[in-house]
């Protein structure tokens, strides 16, 4: 019994990360900021607009909220589909109420199947980040190189097309990359990523095609996470953001401007039973002074100016 | 623990035997009374497991390394997350208790995070060893493989910290049968590779050297509890003090361990670390704990129990023993 030789190299075990991508950064060193809008906490709500497939291969990985069950998944399809039909029209009742403009992370196909809510969308000025094609098109260490290129760039062109905005955003669906993902958003004239959750604050990733800055979209208190992954009720998830703010809050003191990201996904956040605990959190949020909503492109581009390169 | 399968193949043509052997069967009734210093009735600790998965790792035999195909982005980055970001939040929340940690570490730390292991030393914190990388398991190793990664691992601990590695827990707590063997040839005091008992027991190994086994809690460690079975916050916290509470109390007979293994990528997100804080609040203000390290358990075990308890497990397989 033995292992090979191999197996006791270690290529990387040096100063630093192990990888190209970005360099370490410990919380206590982070360079602090002032955000533009003024407040310490910016809120930062993404909100995640997909179209899963009826056929989607679920190979090589499942994305988060992918089909498992047996045979023709129609329940999963169906319910994934309320969240772009009624889901997100209650959210975006709850975000105009609150004055919140959020960012909307989405496939492309989402874009094209649902014009009246593009258009509901783009009348609030909500900001359009590019989100791969669809659930069925996920982007992963085994994808075919040009077939990834094609996806992103017809993410962002279709997403581009249809909104009229820049679209510099990119959330890789289910937060999965092949190696390749990052410098293909450079190259198609993306400016930020939310991929990596390694990080309450933004950070500069190196691309083929320049840097980009990776923003801290939270996963682990996703509603996807708590409240279907994890069966959580409503109240428990609130719970655990309310501590996220009071933590975060604190932390202004010392390191300076701070983000809490909410990642909503509507087919979980947008049933009817959530929406009242939703409505007492943002309430809750935003009844202190300092915190104020802002994009994820806007706060990128603000840390970006006070941090140099 | 771990949710991933083994590879087909990996153990074919290998024979197990059908118990490991590490110890006799000890009833957790009259037993050999444990003291601790200063007549405490709990040895409190805290276990963080400072750990690092490489992004890019070599295959393994035994099992798939990481969930996704790699890069796994998602994984990666969610672990990541404890040394950029946890690690100091949780070092904040235990300093501010007077909770020294005995650090579960992977010593390739040493190397990538020099800050991480200064402040762990600043803090008085003990280093033992949970293997190079947390992505390099031990499975399918030789011996003379297997002590390789001891000794790796005691020379760079003591590099680092001029501390002895007394300590370890198996990288991903991937044993092979003869690990414990090893462990104790090599001179480490105390192993966290069992799960069979809540009070320090002796180890039968090959050498028969003194070699404790420490307990260390899955019920209460942070993985298990938030990652797989989803239990809330608030629920975590209550289980922290119910498992405390009992072991507390029994303590009065006889003392008891209770460690709180810890993983800052977990433990360390702004929605958790209220958690800590409140546990440590709830168990330090308890007069009878001792607030100790792994090492200095082991060895007050070692110093004052062990024989004893060591003689008591033999005299019960004879004939008219107790």
């Amino acid at each position: 019994m033995s292992v090979p030789e191999s197996y006791f190299d270690y290529p990387n075990r040096r100063e630093g990360v192990d990888h190209d991508r970005f360099a370490f950064r410990s919380l206590r060193d982070a360079p602090p900021v002032q955000w533009s809008h003024g407040g310490k906490l910016a809120l930062w709500v993404t909100l995640h607009l997909e179209h899963f497939p009826l056929n989607m291969p679920g190979k090589p990985l499942l994305p988060i909220g992918g089909f498992d069950r047996p045979g023709v998944s129609v329940w999963d399809y169906t319910e994934r589909d309320y969240g772009n039909r009624v889901g997100i029209f209650r959210l975006m009742r709850l975000l105009d109420r609150h004055g919140i403009t959020p960012t909307v992370a989405m496939n492309a196909a989402v874009a094209e199947r649902c014009p009246p809510l593009m258009e509901a969308m783009l009348e609030r000025g909500w900001e359009i980040a590019a989100s791969g094609v669809d659930m069925g098109h996920l982007h992963h260490g085994e994808i075919p190189p040009e077939e990834e290129a094609r996806l992103v760039a017809e993410s962002f062109a279709t997403l581009r097309r249809i909104s009229g905005q820049a679209v510099t955003g990119w959330h890789s669906p289910a937060h999965s990359q092949s190696p390749r993902t990052a410098d293909l958003v450079a190259a198609e004239g993306g400016q930020w990523i939310a991929d990596w959750i390694n990080d309450d604050m933004p950070y500069r990733f190196r691309t083929d095609a320049g840097s980009l800055v990776q923003m801290p979209l939270s996963y682990d208190l996703s509603d996807r996470k708590v409240m279907q992954l994890q069966a959580q009720p409503a109240a428990i998830w609130s719970g655990q953001v309310e501590a996220a703010r009071d933590l975060l809050l604190s932390e202004t003191a010392t390191y300076g401007g701070r983000i809490l990201s909410l990642s909503l996904s509507p087919w979980v956040a947008g049933r009817p039973a959530k929406i009242a605990t939703l409505d007492r959190l943002f309430s809750s949020l935003l009844s202190d002074s300092e915190v104020k909503p802002a994009t994820g492109g806007a706060l990128a581009a603000d840390w970006a100016a006070q941090v140099p390169a | 623990m771990s949710l991933l399968p083994t590879k087909p193949g990996f153990m074919a043509g290998r024979s197990v035997p059908p118990e490991p052997g590490y110890y006799d069967y000890a009833p957790y009734m009259g037993r050999p009374k444990i003291t601790w210093p200063e007549g405490k009735r709990l040895a409190f600790w805290v276990a963080p497991n400072i750990e690092f998965y490489e992004l890019a790792p070599p295959a393994s035999e035994a099992r798939a390394v990481w969930y996704r195909p790699e890069p796994d982005v998602l994984n990666y980055a969610m672990r990541d997350y404890g040394n950029r970001v946890g690690f100091d939040r949780m070092a904040d929340v235990m300093a501010a208790h007077g909770v020294r940690g005995s650090v579960s570490l992977n010593v390739a730390v040493c190397d990538h995070y020099p800050k991480i292991i200064e402040r762990c030393c600043e803090l008085g914190w003990e280093l033992f060893s949970h293997g190079i990388y947390n992505t390099r398991y031990m499975y399918g190793m030789s011996e003379d493989e297997q002590r390789r990664v001891i000794r790796d691992a005691r020379k760079t601990i003591l590099r680092v910290s001029g501390q002895r590695l007394d300590g370890w827990l198996s990288p991903a707590i991937s044993n092979e049968l003869e690990t414990q063997d090893l462990l104790a040839e090599e001179g480490l005091l105390y192993t966290l590779d069992l799960f069979h008992d809540d009070q320090p027991m002796p180890v039968k190994t090959r050498s028969g050297k003194k070699f404790t086994s420490l307990p260390y809690m899955m019920d209460v460690n942070d993985v298990p509890v938030l990652n797989f079975q989803s239990i809330s916050p608030q629920d975590y916290l209550q289980l922290i003090k119910d498992h405390f509470d009992q072991l507390y109390a029994e303590g009065e007979e006889s003392g008891t361990v209770m460690c709180l293994p810890l993983h800052p990528y977990l433990i360390g997100q702004p929605h958790r670390l209220w958690i800590l804080d409140q546990a440590l609040d709830y168990i330090c203000s308890h007069s009878g704990v001792w607030l100790a390290t792994g090492r200095e358990i082991a060895q007050w075990f070692n110093d004052h129990h062990y024989d004893e308890m060591e003689r008591w497990i033999a005299g019960l397989g004879q004939e008219g023993g107790e």
